[in-house]
């Protein structure tokens, strides 16, 4: 009976916040599209002026590059806890991984996924993606070797050390080229202009691409090491 | 209207999971629900139909669908994931200690 009513309680308090979250939405103005505002000078004049085919890298890396890098000391933030966290010794928990066939067509796939994370990253201006999406691909390299090979084949190929090291090269890549267009251009994180190239070709953009290799190196090597600190404690020793 | 409707719905099950369900995991479950919804409701208002912002080479440009709101979104699930992990982390480390994931199991917390 106690049960029950609490349930009921919180399915009719639910339905009421749904009632009231449907009012308040009849009430919003309805979008207007594109007329005028922000989206509208981005649309018109964002490829003139920083150079990037992809309109939405234009915004994170150009227009809104200040919070791209706090974004990404979110992550350093978060990676910086699990490990304080998770971590007391860097040392790998083995594991046998996967069947002989399993290794062997991931040795074959493999180098073809490393491949495709750096045409995402170094693309980022002229195709769909960049930094944040070709990181994630990378991560997927690191996990792979300790799902399917055993994590100390991950430590041995890919240590901690050199994660941490990615990270950092990383961040100082951003932070070199924000610091870097203070004194080239006048503000911090401005689109250093001497760098572009025709437009649509690979080096173009200004800084938008080596800002996308900094933010991919540094997402890669962040998700790498969350996954590895957990993976580090839960599973036990299998040989 | 439907976008609407379907925000809401996917919200209320997320904020069900996070206030009613005792296991933690389906608590950090319900978290992720919710942004998950909010971020469909950003890209869904701002499609007018159009296409990706994104230039193509020599083409006049066409009828863009709004940047802004799917750089937002980037934002937005790369810190989802991140506070999702680390959540994770805390729910790991909590279960060292008390052997359980069951939010009324733990001592100290449960009145």
């Amino acid at each position: 009976m106690h049960k029950n009513f609490k349930n009921i309680t919180a399915v009719v308090v639910f339905i009421l916040m749904g009632i009231a979250f449907y009012e308040n939405f009849q009430l919003m103005p309805a979008y207007k599209g594109l007329g005028e505002g922000v989206s509208d000078y981005i649309i018109r004049s964002g490829l003139s002026e920083t150079g990037s085919l992809n309109l939405i890298t234009a915004v994170l890396y150009d227009y809104r590059a200040f919070d791209s890098l706090g974004e990404s000391t979110v992550i350093f933030g978060a990676v910086s806890g699990i490990v304080l966290i998770l971590s007391r010794k860097m040392l790998p928990v083995s594991s046998r991984g996967l069947s002989f066939i399993v290794k062997r067509t991931l040795g074959i796939i493999t180098p073809f996924i490393a491949l495709f994370s750096i045409y995402v990253i170094t693309h980022g201006h002229l195709t769909p993606g960049g930094g944040f999406q070709g990181g994630v691909i990378f991560a997927a390299i690191s996990i792979i070797f300790s799902i399917v090979y055993g994590s100390a084949f991950d430590y041995r190929r890919y240590s901690p050390q050199m994660k941490t090291a990615f990270e950092t090269v990383g961040a100082l890549t951003f932070l070199g080229l924000g610091i870097a267009g203070i004194f080239m251009e006048g503000y911090f994180l401005h689109n250093l202009g001497f760098l572009t190239a025709e437009t649509g070709t690979l080096i173009s953009a200004g800084s938008i691409p080596y800002i996308n290799m900094g933010v991919g190196l540094k997402v890669g090597a962040g998700l790498a090491i969350i996954f590895y600190s957990m993976i580090q404690k839960t599973f036990k020793e299998e040989i | 209207m439907f976008i609407n409707a379907v925000f809401i719905i996917l919200f209320l099950l997320g904020f069900y999971a996070l206030i009613v369900k005792k296991n933690l995991i389906k608590m950090v479950i319900g978290l992720n629900l919710m942004e998950a919804a909010v971020f469909f409701w950003v890209i869904s208002f701002s499609d007018i139909g159009g296409e990706v912002a994104i230039h193509k080479l020599n083409e006049a440009a066409v009828n863009f669908n709004d940047p802004v709101p799917q750089a937002l979104t980037l934002t937005g699930i790369v810190i989802g994931a991140s506070t999702a992990a680390l959540l994770l982390t805390l729910i790991i480390e909590l279960n060292k200690f008390t052997d359980t994931i069951d939010r009324d199991e733990i001592e100290g917390l449960n009145n």
